[in-house]
């Protein structure tokens, strides 16, 4: 296991429990073109170093949570 | 009879080039070769910043298949697959070619209506395909337990007999060695720090042995393209995750076929030395960090036994991991990027490895020709912002 999520449910818990949901982006404003939701829909920074990005609680509570991870090294900042 | 005469001879890059291609892997090293041999570029750079093949092409599982869904890029996959043929004598050198059929295991009925859907689409594009009964795949796989034993028992099989396995290293110098006989100049230890562009041009590279100039400049950097993002100040469609593969110990020859589970993610093969190799897919999280785990070594071990009972003395000795660039559609992205004279080849998830003749040969002609050649046409980039994504299923 490379690391342990805080989930604030259930505590640290193993994230083979977690669904990885993608890094946190911002969404376009209402009326934003088509290209802003493409961008916003496929396109990533995908950059290695901490990063802040969703993760679904599917086998836990069920929530959606949000955690700062380093995805080169898999540390995890808890605030 | 050992030989002191070197494989190849690593060069130093000079000054100015025709075309820089930017990563010293497979992809990189064939469209060089394309490029030298077919399209009579004369002055051009590999450059690669740890060793050639040090990434995903040393790094994949050798299967070569063109057992994909998407119409529009089968004809694509299959070239690609029917290139390897001849690559041995071309490249003149052995990269041991063993087409020894790929069987895809399908567990359910409804499995099974997605496979006969999926063949009727491979064999509208002169695929060789054929669906096969339990009964048929415990012929050709006699080590295979078709019985109600396992959890999600055999119920029928996909098979592709034109796929197998190409030694990844074969291929790899083969590509290398013939590309520096035309000419390519190959240059390990050169990492390329940034991409100068003036006017909507590329003019050349920033590496760490200095400034390089070339009005053409080619990415093939598989599982690191988001940094070449970075460097054009742009996003890419991609996320990086891991994928890890192990292999067991030697054993006699038992398995003559390539093995899948797309269902249950692990496929094996057992290669000419006798080893097996487990792959499976990707790790569930996006990293850049190629580690292995236990959980996916037991899990890989869980799945294995399932279905090959007699593998339980079997010993998984050795595991490894590669970067993959994965698109939402299950397609890579080739061809321009808005920027005059700087082309990519990249996103290729984990299907880089056997597309990689047909990658070398279309870059090599966009490159040249400056023309998006048809068969790649859907790989574009702007497919993203034209609703025209590849109506790939995950494979």
């Amino acid at each position: 296991m490379a690391f342990l999520i805080n989930c604030p449910n259930c505590g640290r818990r193993n994230p083979y429990e977690f669904k990885f949901g993608g890094e946190c982006k911002n969404a376009p404003e209402q009326g934003a073109d088509m290209k802003a939701w493409c961008d916003y829909l496929f396109f990533n920074e995908n950059k290695p170093g901490f990063q802040d990005e969703w993760w679904y609680h599917a086998m836990g509570c069920g929530d959606w949570l949000k955690i700062r991870r380093n995805i080169a090294t898999h540390e995890i900042i808890e605030e | 009879m050992a030989t002191t005469q070197k494989l190849l001879q690593f060069r130093q890059p000079e000054k100015s080039y025709d075309v820089i291609i930017i990563g010293g892997g497979l992809h990189g090293l064939a469209t060089a070769y394309y490029l030298a041999r077919y399209h009579h570029v004369k002055r051009i750079a590999v450059l690669e910043r740890r060793y050639i093949g040090s990434g995903g092409s040393g790094r994949n599982t050798e299967m070569v298949r063109s057992n994909k869904r998407a119409h529009e890029t089968l004809p694509f996959y299959k070239e690609c697959l029917a290139m390897w043929d001849g690559l041995s004598a071309e490249l003149e050198w052995n990269l041991m070619v063993q087409k020894k059929g790929l069987i895809a295991l399908a567990h359910s009925d409804p499995e099974l209506a997605s496979m006969r859907m999926q063949s009727d689409s491979q064999r509208r594009a002169g695929i060789e395909i054929a669906m096969l009964s339990p009964e048929e795949i415990k012929k050709m796989v006699p080590s295979l337990d078709i019985s109600d034993r396992p959890a999600l028992p055999v119920v029928g099989a996909q098979y592709h007999p034109e796929g197998g396995t190409v030694h990844h290293d074969a291929a790899l110098w083969g590509y290398a060695k013939a590309a520096a006989r035309h000419g390519v100049d190959i240059c390990v230890g050169v990492e390329v720090t940034g991409i100068n562009i003036q006017g909507g041009k590329v003019t050349g590279v920033d590496t760490n042995v200095g400034h390089i100039a070339a009005p053409q400049v080619h990415a093939a950097v598989g599982g690191y393209s988001s940094e070449i993002g970075r460097m054009i100040g742009m996003n890419f469609p991609v996320t990086t995750f891991p994928m890890q593969v192990m292999t067991t110990d030697v054993m006699a020859p038992f398995l003559d076929h390539y093995v899948a589970s797309p269902r249950l993610h692990f496929y094996t093969q057992q290669t000419l030395k006798g080893d097996l190799i487990l792959g499976g897919h990707l790790d569930p999280w996006q990293s850049w960090n190629s580690y292995t785990t236990w959980e996916e070594a037991s899990e890989r071990a869980f799945k294995i036994l399932e279905y090959f009972p007699d593998l339980a003395h079997a010993r998984i000795v050795r595991t490894w991991s590669g970067l993959c660039d994965c698109t939402l559609d299950s397609a890579p992205v080739m061809g321009g990027v808005g920027i005059d004279g700087l082309s990519l080849d990249v996103a290729w998830g984990y299907y880089g490895f056997k597309s990689t003749p047909g990658c070398g040969k279309y870059s090599a002609e966009y490159i040249a020709t400056g023309q998006m050649p048809e068969k790649i046409k859907p790989f574009a980039l702007d497919r993203f912002y034209n609703r025209q994504l590849v109506r790939e299923i995950i494979l």
